[in-house]
């Protein structure tokens, strides 16, 4: 039986790597987080796909700070959730919340924080499926890569 | 200096599940938590939802403490609307929470909403919420940062959700409780 | 059986308040730290700013936030201090007190995420994200969250729990 909130895997990169995968998700818990401190080597974004899925069923609906401008942007029908914001650079931290992924019978929804030395945002996202998620994927985008250093946790936390 | 630790710190550290509630076939009108323990420092509720507010795609809920219905709430939105950031204020007799409900047909699109209060039994303050929450629906949505608070100094004992626009939560939206010694 | 968020310490102030809430030797065995705080400051107005500090240094912190006000929204940054929110001054609302988690992630460079907000019965309500930056490899073994004002009034209290990945 799982404790309330704990860990269940964790990455720290050795060298530059295109994505981080999840796999084989116990459905033990309730909600998900994935915390990612780090950061990519380009002007990349951060993408998160569920179950590997590439199809166009993910969208979001993002707030932003870039220390001037308070603003918000959607992205729709498209192959992932794109978590981050603008130049992701070499600090950056985001805390992506996954709310009942083992459920198979609703869409999945996100919440995400992103902070960056250019940004700080918050959105919500959703993977139109009803799968149960068993794998999570944080990729940079085309072919870019997450820095040497970078750390992923994945987390679970169990209701009673 | 002394560092005090947590005496709880075992399975499951300082974080603990306290109740859930998942609504069965037929939907509900009102979620509640009550008979809340007075032996945490802080409380997170973790809620999933969707309402039957069927001809607006979004909903919010109301959130009201220990039965109280006078006018003791007041509650602040940043909002990202996918278009522009907005704020917006409620001073009324409930307090109004972010997007935690969506539409009315199972497999469409949910809210999810992380909800804090800290110092929920403290009797020496009013009750400051925070809460993170949104629902995307692919062409549309919200995600918001809303503070609210209860003006009482009572210690916090049970908690009320019914939807804001519509009248009953959907089956399978869930409320989680849980407490953090502090 | 890992568990995560274990608190460490908890910090009350007394009744003749308080400059700084001080969390000190922390110890080394956490991947991650979250402060949770339900802060009022002294200042006479509606809030005052609360900024976070390590190991007692005050360079090489920026920080970038987004806000709201309950009518107006804006974003600002700070290239000198890691600003992480906002605390209920004392001509708000008597018996309000701000809620805040600044969590502090990572081990090279200390980044912060803070989500913090402040009420009041009217006007000075504030929703914030806030992004901070410690641009330093040291370990942390002090933190020090302050206000810009005023000091922190009783009752005004943070909690540091430590996040273990493993």
């Amino acid at each position: 039986m799982p404790a309330t909130y704990e860990p269940i895997a964790t990455t720290t990169l050795g060298s530059t790597q295109n994505q981080v995968d999840f796999n084989t998700i116990s459905s033990a818990y309730t909600d998900l987080v994935l915390v990612f401190n780090g950061g990519v080597t380009s002007t990349a974004d951060i993408w998160l796909r569920m179950n590997s899925d590439t199809g166009s069923n993910y969208s979001r609906t993002r707030l932003t700070g870039d220390g001037s401008t308070a603003a918000s942007t959607r992205n729709s029908a498209a192959s992932s959730i794109f978590v981050s914001v603008g130049t992701v650079g070499t600090n950056a931290n985001m805390i992506i919340h996954v709310f009942n992924y083992a459920n198979a019978t609703t869409y999945k929804t996100t919440l995400t924080r992103f902070n960056s030395s250019a940004y700080t945002a918050a959105s919500t996202g959703i993977w139109r499926s009803t799968s149960a998620i068993t794998s999570l994927t944080l990729k940079a985008e085309a072919a870019d890569t997450f820095t040497s250093g970078s750390t992923f946790t994945l987390y679970g936390i169990k209701a009673a | 200096m002394q560092i005090l630790s947590s005496p709880f710190y075992g399975v499951s550290g300082s974080f603990e599940s306290i109740a859930t509630t998942t609504v069965a076939a037929g939907g509900t009108g009102t979620i509640t938590f009550s008979a809340i323990p007075s032996t945490y420092t802080h409380l997170q509720i973790r809620a999933f939802g969707q309402t039957n507010r069927g001809s607006v795609s979004y909903d919010g809920a109301q959130m009201r403490i220990n039965g109280d219905t006078a006018s003791n709430y007041s509650a602040h939105n940043l909002t990202g609307t996918g278009s522009a950031a907005s704020s917006s204020s409620s001073l009324t007799t409930y307090m109004q929470l972010p997007w935690v409900g969506f539409g009315t047909t199972t497999g469409s699109n949910w809210g999810g909403s992380i909800i804090d209060i800290l110092d929920y039994a403290n009797t020496s303050k009013f009750k400051t919420i925070r809460a993170l929450g949104g629902a995307d629906g692919n062409g549309s949505g919200y995600v918001t940062l809303t503070s609210g608070n209860w003006r009482s100094t009572s210690a916090i004992t049970s908690i009320t959700f019914v939807p804001d626009g519509g009248t009953t939560w959907s089956q399978y939206t869930q409320f989680a409780l849980y407490g953090i010694k502090g | 059986m890992a568990v995560t968020h274990k608190l460490i310490q908890t910090i009350t102030v007394g009744s003749g308040g308080s400059a700084s809430i001080d969390f000190t030797s922390i110890p080394q065995t956490y991947t991650d730290l979250l402060v949770l705080y339900s802060a009022r400051s002294a200042r006479a107005a509606v809030g005052d700013d609360v900024y976070i500090r390590f190991n007692g240094l005050s360079t090489n912190l920026s920080s970038r936030t987004l806000y709201g006000t309950g009518s107006a929204t804006a974003s600002y940054s700070d290239a000198s201090v890691a600003y992480i929110g906002y605390a209920v001054g004392d001509t708000s609302t008597a018996s309000v007190f701000s809620n805040g988690n600044p969590n502090y992630v990572g081990s090279t460079n200390k980044s912060v995420s803070g989500d913090v907000v402040s009420e009041n019965n009217a006007t000075g309500a504030t929703q914030q994200f806030a992004a901070g930056l410690w641009s330093s490899t040291a370990a942390i073994t002090q933190l020090t969250i302050y206000c810009l004002n005023g000091n922190f009034k009783q009752y005004s209290s943070a909690s540091l729990y430590g996040i273990k990945n493993s």
